[in-house]
Protein backbone atom coordinates (compact mmCIF):
# COMPACT_ATOMS: atom_id res chain seq x y z
CA UNK A 1 0.00 0.00 0.00
CA UNK A 2 1.38 3.31 -1.11
CA UNK A 3 0.44 6.83 -0.07
CA UNK A 4 -0.55 9.42 -2.64
CA UNK A 5 2.63 11.45 -2.13
CA UNK A 6 4.76 8.34 -2.54
CA UNK A 7 2.90 7.47 -5.74
CA UNK A 8 3.32 11.01 -7.06
CA UNK A 9 7.03 10.87 -6.31
CA UNK A 10 7.31 7.54 -8.09
CA UNK A 11 5.41 8.77 -11.14
CA UNK A 12 7.55 11.89 -11.36
CA UNK A 13 10.75 9.82 -11.28
CA UNK A 14 9.29 7.42 -13.81
CA UNK A 15 8.46 10.23 -16.22
CA UNK A 16 11.93 11.67 -15.73
CA UNK A 17 13.67 8.39 -16.48
CA UNK A 18 11.37 7.67 -19.43
CA UNK A 19 12.38 10.98 -20.97
CA UNK A 20 16.10 10.19 -20.60
CA UNK A 21 16.44 12.63 -17.72
CA UNK A 22 18.49 10.22 -15.61
CA UNK A 23 17.65 8.90 -12.15
CA UNK A 24 17.12 5.28 -13.22
CA UNK A 25 18.83 3.78 -10.18
CA UNK A 26 16.89 6.06 -7.83
CA UNK A 27 13.66 5.00 -9.55
CA UNK A 28 14.49 1.30 -9.28
CA UNK A 29 15.32 1.68 -5.58
CA UNK A 30 12.05 3.45 -4.95
CA UNK A 31 10.08 0.72 -6.76
CA UNK A 32 11.82 -1.85 -4.56
CA UNK A 33 11.17 0.13 -1.40
CA UNK A 34 7.48 0.72 -2.12
CA UNK A 35 7.03 -2.84 -3.41
CA UNK A 36 5.01 -1.69 -6.41
CA UNK A 37 4.58 -3.64 -9.57
CA UNK A 38 5.93 -1.82 -12.64
CA UNK A 39 7.56 -4.66 -14.50
CA UNK A 40 7.85 -3.11 -17.97
CA UNK A 41 9.66 -0.01 -16.66
CA UNK A 42 11.87 -1.99 -14.29
CA UNK A 43 12.81 -4.36 -17.07
CA UNK A 44 13.60 -1.57 -19.51
CA UNK A 45 15.62 0.65 -17.21
CA UNK A 46 17.15 -2.09 -15.08
CA UNK A 47 18.37 -4.00 -18.10
CA UNK A 48 19.86 -0.79 -19.51
CA UNK A 49 22.02 -0.47 -16.41
CA UNK A 50 22.97 -4.17 -16.34
CA UNK A 51 23.99 -4.14 -19.98
CA UNK A 52 26.22 -1.12 -19.48
CA UNK A 53 29.41 -2.45 -17.90
CA UNK A 54 30.44 0.94 -16.53
CA UNK A 55 27.11 1.62 -14.85
CA UNK A 56 27.01 -1.94 -13.63
CA UNK A 57 30.36 -1.90 -11.88
CA UNK A 58 29.48 1.46 -10.34
CA UNK A 59 26.75 -0.33 -8.40
CA UNK A 60 29.15 -2.53 -6.45
CA UNK A 61 27.34 -5.21 -4.48
CA UNK A 62 23.96 -3.64 -5.33
CA UNK A 63 24.46 -5.19 -8.76
CA UNK A 64 23.03 -8.45 -7.46
CA UNK A 65 19.96 -6.81 -5.96
CA UNK A 66 19.30 -5.20 -9.31
CA UNK A 67 19.83 -8.54 -11.06
CA UNK A 68 17.18 -10.08 -8.85
CA UNK A 69 14.79 -7.18 -9.39
CA UNK A 70 15.21 -7.36 -13.16
CA UNK A 71 14.77 -11.15 -13.13
CA UNK A 72 11.39 -10.84 -11.40
CA UNK A 73 10.30 -8.00 -13.70
CA UNK A 74 11.36 -10.03 -16.72
CA UNK A 75 9.23 -12.95 -15.55
CA UNK A 76 6.29 -10.61 -15.07
CA UNK A 77 6.70 -9.41 -18.66
CA UNK A 78 7.20 -12.96 -19.96
CA UNK A 79 10.76 -12.13 -21.09
CA UNK A 80 11.87 -15.51 -19.87
CA UNK A 81 15.25 -15.49 -21.61
CA UNK A 82 16.25 -12.33 -19.80
CA UNK A 83 15.06 -13.83 -16.53
CA UNK A 84 17.01 -17.02 -17.18
CA UNK A 85 20.19 -15.07 -17.87
CA UNK A 86 19.88 -12.98 -14.72
CA UNK A 87 19.22 -16.05 -12.60
CA UNK A 88 22.17 -17.88 -14.15
CA UNK A 89 24.45 -14.98 -13.25
CA UNK A 90 23.11 -14.92 -9.72
CA UNK A 91 23.45 -18.69 -9.36
CA UNK A 92 27.11 -18.45 -10.43
CA UNK A 93 27.81 -15.76 -7.86
CA UNK A 94 25.79 -17.38 -5.04
CA UNK A 95 25.96 -21.16 -5.67
CA UNK A 96 24.26 -22.28 -2.46
CA UNK A 97 21.72 -19.53 -2.12
CA UNK A 98 18.12 -20.32 -1.21
CA UNK A 99 17.15 -16.87 -2.43
CA UNK A 100 18.35 -17.76 -5.92
CA UNK A 101 16.54 -21.08 -5.55
CA UNK A 102 13.31 -19.12 -5.03
CA UNK A 103 13.92 -17.27 -8.26
CA UNK A 104 14.45 -20.56 -10.04
CA UNK A 105 11.13 -21.74 -8.62
CA UNK A 106 9.45 -18.56 -9.87
CA UNK A 107 10.91 -19.16 -13.32
CA UNK A 108 9.27 -22.58 -13.37
CA UNK A 109 6.01 -20.85 -12.46
CA UNK A 110 6.48 -18.28 -15.21
CA UNK A 111 6.98 -21.08 -17.72
CA UNK A 112 3.75 -22.68 -16.55
CA UNK A 113 5.58 -25.77 -15.26
CA UNK A 114 3.30 -26.04 -12.27
CA UNK A 115 4.23 -29.54 -11.09
CA UNK A 116 7.96 -28.78 -11.20
CA UNK A 117 7.47 -25.52 -9.33
CA UNK A 118 5.39 -27.27 -6.68
CA UNK A 119 8.10 -29.93 -6.29
CA UNK A 120 10.78 -27.27 -5.90
CA UNK A 121 8.81 -25.36 -3.30
CA UNK A 122 7.90 -28.49 -1.34
CA UNK A 123 11.53 -29.51 -1.08
CA UNK A 124 12.45 -25.99 0.09
CA UNK A 125 9.85 -26.21 2.79
CA UNK A 126 11.13 -29.59 3.93
CA UNK A 127 14.49 -27.97 4.66
CA UNK A 128 12.98 -24.85 6.11
CA UNK A 129 9.32 -25.05 7.06
CA UNK A 130 9.29 -21.43 8.19
CA UNK A 131 10.22 -19.83 4.90
CA UNK A 132 7.40 -17.33 4.56
CA UNK A 133 8.19 -16.34 0.99
CA UNK A 134 8.01 -19.93 -0.26
CA UNK A 135 4.73 -20.49 1.55
CA UNK A 136 3.31 -17.49 -0.23
CA UNK A 137 4.69 -18.62 -3.57
CA UNK A 138 2.68 -21.82 -3.15
CA UNK A 139 -0.44 -19.73 -2.71
CA UNK A 140 0.46 -17.77 -5.82
CA UNK A 141 1.04 -21.04 -7.66
CA UNK A 142 -2.43 -22.30 -6.74
CA UNK A 143 -4.01 -18.98 -7.69
CA UNK A 144 -2.23 -18.89 -11.06
CA UNK A 145 -3.62 -22.30 -11.93
CA UNK A 146 -7.10 -21.20 -10.99
CA UNK A 147 -7.24 -23.45 -7.91
CA UNK A 148 -8.72 -20.77 -5.75
CA UNK A 149 -9.94 -23.20 -3.08
CA UNK A 150 -6.42 -24.57 -2.69
CA UNK A 151 -5.06 -21.04 -2.55
CA UNK A 152 -7.50 -20.19 0.25
CA UNK A 153 -6.59 -23.37 2.15
CA UNK A 154 -2.87 -22.69 1.88
CA UNK A 155 -3.30 -19.08 2.87
CA UNK A 156 -5.41 -19.97 5.89
CA UNK A 157 -2.86 -22.55 7.01
CA UNK A 158 -0.10 -19.98 6.51
CA UNK A 159 -1.96 -17.43 8.62
CA UNK A 160 -2.40 -19.98 11.44
CA UNK A 161 1.36 -19.77 11.90
CA UNK A 162 2.18 -16.32 10.64
CA UNK A 163 -0.83 -14.40 11.89
CA UNK A 164 0.97 -11.08 11.91
CA UNK A 165 1.42 -11.01 8.14
CA UNK A 166 -0.87 -8.16 7.14
CA UNK A 167 -0.26 -8.57 3.44
CA UNK A 168 -1.45 -12.15 3.67
CA UNK A 169 -4.64 -11.15 5.49
CA UNK A 170 -5.34 -8.55 2.83
CA UNK A 171 -4.69 -11.02 0.03
CA UNK A 172 -7.05 -13.52 1.66
CA UNK A 173 -9.72 -10.84 2.09
CA UNK A 174 -9.42 -9.88 -1.57
CA UNK A 175 -9.70 -13.50 -2.69
CA UNK A 176 -12.85 -13.89 -0.56
CA UNK A 177 -14.33 -10.70 -2.02
CA UNK A 178 -13.65 -11.91 -5.57
CA UNK A 179 -15.64 -15.03 -4.70
CA UNK A 180 -18.36 -12.96 -3.01
CA UNK A 181 -17.62 -14.68 0.35
CA UNK A 182 -18.19 -11.45 2.23
CA UNK A 183 -18.51 -12.78 5.77
CA UNK A 184 -15.12 -14.44 5.49
CA UNK A 185 -13.66 -11.24 4.06
CA UNK A 186 -15.11 -9.33 7.01
CA UNK A 187 -13.29 -11.67 9.40
CA UNK A 188 -9.98 -10.87 7.69
CA UNK A 189 -10.54 -7.15 8.00
CA UNK A 190 -11.48 -7.58 11.66
CA UNK A 191 -8.09 -9.22 12.22
CA UNK A 192 -6.39 -6.35 10.40
CA UNK A 193 -8.23 -3.70 12.39
CA UNK A 194 -7.27 -5.48 15.62
CA UNK A 195 -3.60 -5.49 14.74
CA UNK A 196 -3.44 -2.12 12.98
CA UNK A 197 -6.27 -0.10 14.52
CA UNK A 198 -5.07 3.24 13.17
CA UNK A 199 -4.84 2.19 9.53
CA UNK A 200 -7.86 3.83 7.89
CA UNK A 201 -7.79 1.56 4.84
CA UNK A 202 -8.76 -1.43 6.96
CA UNK A 203 -11.69 0.48 8.45
CA UNK A 204 -12.75 1.53 4.96
CA UNK A 205 -12.55 -1.96 3.48
CA UNK A 206 -14.42 -3.41 6.46
CA UNK A 207 -17.15 -0.82 6.08
CA UNK A 208 -17.43 -1.61 2.35
CA UNK A 209 -17.79 -5.32 3.10
CA UNK A 210 -20.40 -4.74 5.82
CA UNK A 211 -22.41 -2.52 3.49
CA UNK A 212 -22.24 -5.19 0.80
CA UNK A 213 -23.50 -7.89 3.17
CA UNK A 214 -26.38 -5.58 4.09
CA UNK A 215 -29.02 -5.72 6.79
CA UNK A 216 -29.74 -3.00 9.31
CA UNK A 217 -27.11 -3.96 11.89
CA UNK A 218 -24.36 -4.25 9.30
CA UNK A 219 -25.31 -0.94 7.73
CA UNK A 220 -25.18 0.77 11.10
CA UNK A 221 -21.79 -0.79 11.80
CA UNK A 222 -20.58 0.16 8.32
CA UNK A 223 -21.57 3.76 8.98
CA UNK A 224 -19.48 3.71 12.17
CA UNK A 225 -16.46 2.42 10.30
CA UNK A 226 -16.86 4.97 7.52
CA UNK A 227 -16.97 7.56 10.28
CA UNK A 228 -13.79 6.21 11.87
CA UNK A 229 -12.11 6.27 8.45
CA UNK A 230 -13.10 9.91 8.05
CA UNK A 231 -11.74 10.55 11.52
CA UNK A 232 -8.44 8.82 10.82
CA UNK A 233 -7.95 10.60 7.49
CA UNK A 234 -8.93 14.07 8.62
CA UNK A 235 -12.03 14.03 6.43
CA UNK A 236 -10.04 13.57 3.25
CA UNK A 237 -11.19 10.10 2.22
CA UNK A 238 -13.88 10.55 -0.39
CA UNK A 239 -14.91 6.91 -0.46
CA UNK A 240 -15.74 7.09 3.25
CA UNK A 241 -17.72 10.30 2.77
CA UNK A 242 -19.75 8.66 0.01
CA UNK A 243 -20.08 5.60 2.23
CA UNK A 244 -21.71 7.64 4.96
CA UNK A 245 -24.26 9.01 2.50
CA UNK A 246 -25.04 5.54 1.15
CA UNK A 247 -25.42 4.07 4.64
CA UNK A 248 -27.71 6.81 5.86
CA UNK A 249 -29.90 6.40 2.82
CA UNK A 250 -30.00 2.60 3.09
CA UNK A 251 -30.64 2.67 6.85
CA UNK A 252 -33.43 5.16 6.29
CA UNK A 253 -35.05 2.89 3.74
CA UNK A 254 -34.81 -0.16 5.95
CA UNK A 255 -36.14 1.58 9.04
CA UNK A 256 -39.15 3.19 7.36
CA UNK A 257 -42.09 2.69 9.63
CA UNK A 258 -39.96 1.63 12.57
CA UNK A 259 -39.52 3.53 15.80
CA UNK A 260 -37.82 6.87 15.69
CA UNK A 261 -35.09 5.48 17.96
CA UNK A 262 -33.76 3.35 15.14
CA UNK A 263 -33.40 6.35 12.88
CA UNK A 264 -30.00 7.98 12.91
CA UNK A 265 -29.59 11.69 13.24
CA UNK A 266 -29.00 13.24 9.83
CA UNK A 267 -26.03 15.32 11.00
CA UNK A 268 -23.34 12.96 9.86
CA UNK A 269 -24.78 12.70 6.38
CA UNK A 270 -25.19 16.47 6.12
CA UNK A 271 -21.57 16.96 7.12
CA UNK A 272 -20.42 14.33 4.62
CA UNK A 273 -22.43 15.93 1.81
CA UNK A 274 -21.02 19.36 2.66
CA UNK A 275 -17.48 17.99 2.69
CA UNK A 276 -17.96 16.29 -0.69
CA UNK A 277 -19.50 19.36 -2.29
CA UNK A 278 -16.67 21.53 -1.02
CA UNK A 279 -14.10 19.08 -2.37
CA UNK A 280 -15.74 18.88 -5.81
CA UNK A 281 -16.16 22.64 -5.95
CA UNK A 282 -12.43 23.03 -5.43
CA UNK A 283 -11.01 20.23 -7.51
CA UNK A 284 -13.66 19.06 -9.98
CA UNK A 285 -16.11 21.95 -10.40
CA UNK A 286 -17.38 20.59 -13.69
CA UNK A 287 -18.76 17.58 -11.86
CA UNK A 288 -20.35 19.49 -8.99
CA UNK A 289 -23.91 19.74 -10.39
CA UNK A 290 -23.84 16.02 -11.14
CA UNK A 291 -22.72 15.27 -7.60
CA UNK A 292 -25.33 17.51 -6.05
CA UNK A 293 -28.26 15.96 -7.88
CA UNK A 294 -26.95 12.42 -7.29
CA UNK A 295 -26.62 13.07 -3.56
CA UNK A 296 -30.05 14.68 -3.54
CA UNK A 297 -31.59 11.49 -4.91
CA UNK A 298 -29.89 9.61 -2.06
CA UNK A 299 -31.31 11.97 0.51
CA UNK A 300 -34.82 11.84 -0.91
CA UNK A 301 -34.93 8.09 -0.40
CA UNK A 302 -33.79 8.30 3.23
CA UNK B 1 -38.59 -8.28 -28.43
CA UNK B 2 -36.28 -10.42 -26.33
CA UNK B 3 -32.55 -10.60 -26.81
CA UNK B 4 -33.05 -13.56 -29.15
CA UNK B 5 -31.98 -11.90 -32.39
CA UNK B 6 -30.74 -8.54 -31.21
CA UNK B 7 -27.49 -7.22 -32.56
CA UNK B 8 -25.08 -5.31 -30.38
CA UNK B 9 -23.15 -2.57 -32.10
CA UNK B 10 -20.36 -1.01 -30.08
CA UNK B 11 -18.79 2.28 -31.05
CA UNK B 12 -15.05 2.37 -31.60
CA UNK B 13 -14.38 4.74 -28.73
CA UNK B 14 -16.39 2.70 -26.23
CA UNK B 15 -14.71 -0.50 -27.38
CA UNK B 16 -11.17 0.85 -27.27
CA UNK B 17 -11.70 2.54 -23.91
CA UNK B 18 -12.69 -0.76 -22.29
CA UNK B 19 -9.82 -2.77 -23.76
CA UNK B 20 -7.25 -0.10 -22.90
CA UNK B 21 -8.57 -0.09 -19.33
CA UNK B 22 -8.00 -3.84 -19.10
CA UNK B 23 -4.49 -3.40 -20.51
CA UNK B 24 -3.69 -0.69 -17.98
CA UNK B 25 -4.33 -3.14 -15.14
CA UNK B 26 -2.95 -6.36 -16.55
CA UNK B 27 -2.65 -8.13 -13.22
CA UNK B 28 -6.17 -7.38 -12.01
CA UNK B 29 -9.77 -7.94 -12.93
CA UNK B 30 -11.45 -4.80 -14.26
CA UNK B 31 -14.97 -3.81 -15.18
CA UNK B 32 -16.96 -1.08 -16.87
CA UNK B 33 -20.48 -0.13 -17.96
CA UNK B 34 -21.86 0.26 -21.45
CA UNK B 35 -23.99 3.27 -22.30
CA UNK B 36 -26.32 3.61 -25.22
CA UNK B 37 -29.84 2.96 -26.45
CA UNK B 38 -32.06 0.66 -28.43
CA UNK B 39 -31.93 1.44 -32.16
CA UNK B 40 -34.93 3.17 -33.77
CA UNK B 41 -35.92 -0.03 -35.55
CA UNK B 42 -35.57 -1.98 -32.33
CA UNK B 43 -33.32 -4.57 -33.92
CA UNK B 44 -30.06 -3.55 -32.31
CA UNK B 45 -28.57 -2.11 -29.15
CA UNK B 46 -26.24 0.77 -29.94
CA UNK B 47 -23.43 1.00 -27.41
CA UNK B 48 -22.34 4.60 -27.84
CA UNK B 49 -20.01 5.02 -24.91
CA UNK B 50 -18.45 3.17 -22.00
CA UNK B 51 -17.17 4.12 -18.57
CA UNK B 52 -14.33 2.09 -17.03
CA UNK B 53 -15.21 1.43 -13.41
CA UNK B 54 -12.80 -0.39 -11.10
CA UNK B 55 -9.60 -2.36 -10.94
CA UNK B 56 -9.86 -3.54 -7.33
CA UNK B 57 -12.55 -4.97 -5.04
CA UNK B 58 -14.97 -5.42 -7.92
CA UNK B 59 -17.27 -7.40 -5.64
CA UNK B 60 -18.02 -4.57 -3.23
CA UNK B 61 -21.23 -2.58 -3.52
CA UNK B 62 -20.67 0.96 -2.19
CA UNK B 63 -18.37 2.27 -4.91
CA UNK B 64 -20.41 0.51 -7.59
CA UNK B 65 -23.60 2.18 -6.35
CA UNK B 66 -22.02 5.61 -6.29
CA UNK B 67 -20.56 5.18 -9.75
CA UNK B 68 -23.85 4.00 -11.25
CA UNK B 69 -25.68 6.89 -9.60
CA UNK B 70 -23.34 9.47 -11.10
CA UNK B 71 -23.16 7.72 -14.47
CA UNK B 72 -26.94 7.43 -14.82
CA UNK B 73 -27.31 11.06 -13.79
CA UNK B 74 -24.88 12.20 -16.49
CA UNK B 75 -25.92 9.98 -19.37
CA UNK B 76 -29.63 10.24 -18.61
CA UNK B 77 -29.48 13.90 -19.55
CA UNK B 78 -27.90 12.83 -22.86
CA UNK B 79 -30.67 10.40 -23.70
CA UNK B 80 -28.62 7.30 -23.00
CA UNK B 81 -28.99 4.60 -20.39
CA UNK B 82 -26.86 1.79 -19.06
CA UNK B 83 -27.24 -1.00 -21.60
CA UNK B 84 -24.64 -3.47 -20.47
CA UNK B 85 -21.59 -4.44 -18.49
CA UNK B 86 -18.00 -5.25 -19.36
CA UNK B 87 -15.71 -7.53 -17.37
CA UNK B 88 -12.13 -8.69 -17.77
CA UNK B 89 -10.94 -11.58 -15.60
CA UNK B 90 -7.77 -11.47 -13.55
CA UNK B 91 -6.14 -14.48 -15.17
CA UNK B 92 -5.29 -14.94 -18.83
CA UNK B 93 -6.85 -18.37 -19.18
CA UNK B 94 -9.94 -17.74 -17.11
CA UNK B 95 -12.73 -17.74 -19.68
CA UNK B 96 -15.61 -18.08 -17.24
CA UNK B 97 -18.17 -15.41 -16.53
CA UNK B 98 -17.92 -15.22 -12.74
CA UNK B 99 -20.48 -14.48 -10.05
CA UNK B 100 -19.71 -10.79 -9.74
CA UNK B 101 -20.19 -10.20 -13.47
CA UNK B 102 -23.45 -12.14 -13.46
CA UNK B 103 -24.82 -10.27 -10.45
CA UNK B 104 -24.01 -6.86 -11.86
CA UNK B 105 -25.41 -8.00 -15.19
CA UNK B 106 -28.62 -9.05 -13.44
CA UNK B 107 -28.94 -5.64 -11.82
CA UNK B 108 -28.54 -3.85 -15.15
CA UNK B 109 -30.96 -6.30 -16.80
CA UNK B 110 -33.69 -5.22 -14.39
CA UNK B 111 -33.61 -1.72 -15.85
CA UNK B 112 -32.77 -2.64 -19.45
CA UNK B 113 -34.03 -6.08 -20.49
CA UNK B 114 -31.91 -6.16 -23.63
CA UNK B 115 -28.71 -5.76 -21.60
CA UNK B 116 -25.52 -7.47 -22.68
CA UNK B 117 -22.51 -8.63 -20.72
CA UNK B 118 -19.17 -8.49 -22.52
CA UNK B 119 -16.22 -10.55 -21.33
CA UNK B 120 -12.72 -9.76 -22.55
CA UNK B 121 -11.34 -12.57 -24.69
CA UNK B 122 -7.63 -12.67 -23.84
CA UNK B 123 -6.67 -15.12 -26.55
CA UNK B 124 -8.33 -12.98 -29.20
CA UNK B 125 -6.65 -9.89 -27.79
CA UNK B 126 -3.28 -11.58 -27.99
CA UNK B 127 -3.93 -12.63 -31.59
CA UNK B 128 -4.87 -9.09 -32.55
CA UNK B 129 -1.41 -8.31 -33.85
CA UNK B 130 -1.97 -10.85 -36.63
CA UNK B 131 -4.12 -8.07 -37.95
CA UNK B 132 -6.76 -10.07 -39.73
CA UNK B 133 -9.73 -10.24 -37.41
CA UNK B 134 -12.25 -7.44 -37.43
CA UNK B 135 -14.50 -8.87 -34.75
CA UNK B 136 -14.30 -7.44 -31.24
CA UNK B 137 -11.96 -9.13 -28.76
CA UNK B 138 -14.89 -9.76 -26.46
CA UNK B 139 -17.40 -12.49 -25.83
CA UNK B 140 -21.08 -11.59 -25.80
CA UNK B 141 -23.42 -12.92 -23.13
CA UNK B 142 -27.17 -12.36 -23.07
CA UNK B 143 -29.89 -13.47 -20.68
CA UNK B 144 -31.83 -16.52 -21.80
CA UNK B 145 -35.34 -17.50 -20.80
CA UNK B 146 -34.11 -19.39 -17.73
CA UNK B 147 -32.55 -16.17 -16.36
CA UNK B 148 -28.98 -17.29 -17.03
CA UNK B 149 -26.28 -15.42 -18.84
CA UNK B 150 -25.49 -17.50 -21.91
CA UNK B 151 -22.55 -17.14 -24.25
CA UNK B 152 -23.61 -16.10 -27.74
CA UNK B 153 -21.57 -18.13 -30.16
CA UNK B 154 -19.56 -16.04 -32.55
CA UNK B 155 -19.48 -18.59 -35.37
CA UNK B 156 -21.75 -17.60 -38.19
CA UNK B 157 -23.84 -14.80 -36.75
CA UNK B 158 -22.13 -11.51 -36.01
CA UNK B 159 -24.28 -10.42 -33.12
CA UNK B 160 -21.53 -8.32 -31.61
CA UNK B 161 -19.80 -5.95 -33.99
CA UNK B 162 -17.90 -2.71 -33.79
CA UNK B 163 -19.67 0.15 -35.51
CA UNK B 164 -16.49 1.19 -37.30
CA UNK B 165 -14.81 -1.72 -39.12
CA UNK B 166 -11.37 -0.27 -38.48
CA UNK B 167 -11.74 -0.44 -34.70
CA UNK B 168 -9.17 -3.19 -34.23
CA UNK B 169 -6.64 -1.37 -36.37
CA UNK B 170 -7.00 1.75 -34.26
CA UNK B 171 -6.87 -0.32 -31.09
CA UNK B 172 -3.59 -1.95 -32.15
CA UNK B 173 -2.18 1.46 -32.86
CA UNK B 174 -3.08 2.69 -29.39
CA UNK B 175 -1.64 -0.44 -27.85
CA UNK B 176 1.68 0.18 -29.56
CA UNK B 177 1.78 3.72 -28.22
CA UNK B 178 0.77 2.48 -24.74
CA UNK B 179 -2.25 4.77 -24.71
CA UNK B 180 -3.69 2.83 -21.79
CA UNK B 181 -1.64 4.98 -19.42
CA UNK B 182 -4.15 7.78 -19.98
CA UNK B 183 -7.32 5.86 -19.18
CA UNK B 184 -9.09 7.09 -16.05
CA UNK B 185 -11.53 4.82 -14.25
CA UNK B 186 -13.82 5.38 -11.30
CA UNK B 187 -11.24 4.04 -8.84
CA UNK B 188 -8.82 6.69 -10.11
CA UNK B 189 -11.52 9.36 -9.79
CA UNK B 190 -12.36 8.41 -6.21
CA UNK B 191 -8.67 8.63 -5.33
CA UNK B 192 -8.27 11.97 -7.10
CA UNK B 193 -11.47 13.70 -8.17
CA UNK B 194 -9.63 15.96 -10.58
CA UNK B 195 -9.28 12.86 -12.77
CA UNK B 196 -12.29 12.64 -15.06
CA UNK B 197 -14.01 9.26 -15.53
CA UNK B 198 -15.51 10.57 -18.75
CA UNK B 199 -12.03 10.49 -20.31
CA UNK B 200 -12.86 13.53 -22.48
CA UNK B 201 -9.36 13.93 -23.90
CA UNK B 202 -8.46 10.29 -24.38
CA UNK B 203 -8.98 10.22 -28.13
CA UNK B 204 -7.90 13.75 -28.94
Amino acid sequence: MVTKSEEDQLNRLEAQVDNAGGGAWEYLCLVRKLKVRRPDKVLKHGLAILNDSKKRSALGTEEWTLCEQVAVAAMDCQSLDVAKDCIKVLRKRFPDSKRVGRLEGMLLEAKGLWAEAEKAYSSFLEDNPFDQVIHKRRVALAKAQGNITTAIECLNKYLDTFMADHDAWRELAEIYISLQMYKQAAFCYEELILSQPTNPLHHLAYADVLYTIGGLENLQAAKKYYASTINLTGGKNRRALFGVCLCTSAIGQLSKGRNKEDKDSPELQLLAVAALEKDYKQRAPGKLPLLTSALKSLRVSS
Amino acid sequence: MGSGELRYEISQNAYIKLVLHALKHKAAAVNGVLLGRLSDRGDAVEVLDAVPLFHSHLGLLPNLEISLLLIEEYYGSKGMSIVGYFHANERYDDTELGGIARNIGDHIFRYFPQAAVLLLDNKKLEALSNGKDRSPVMQLYTRDSSKNWKLVSSDGSNRLITKEPTANVVLLDYMTSEKWQNVVDFDDHLDDISKDWLNPDLFK
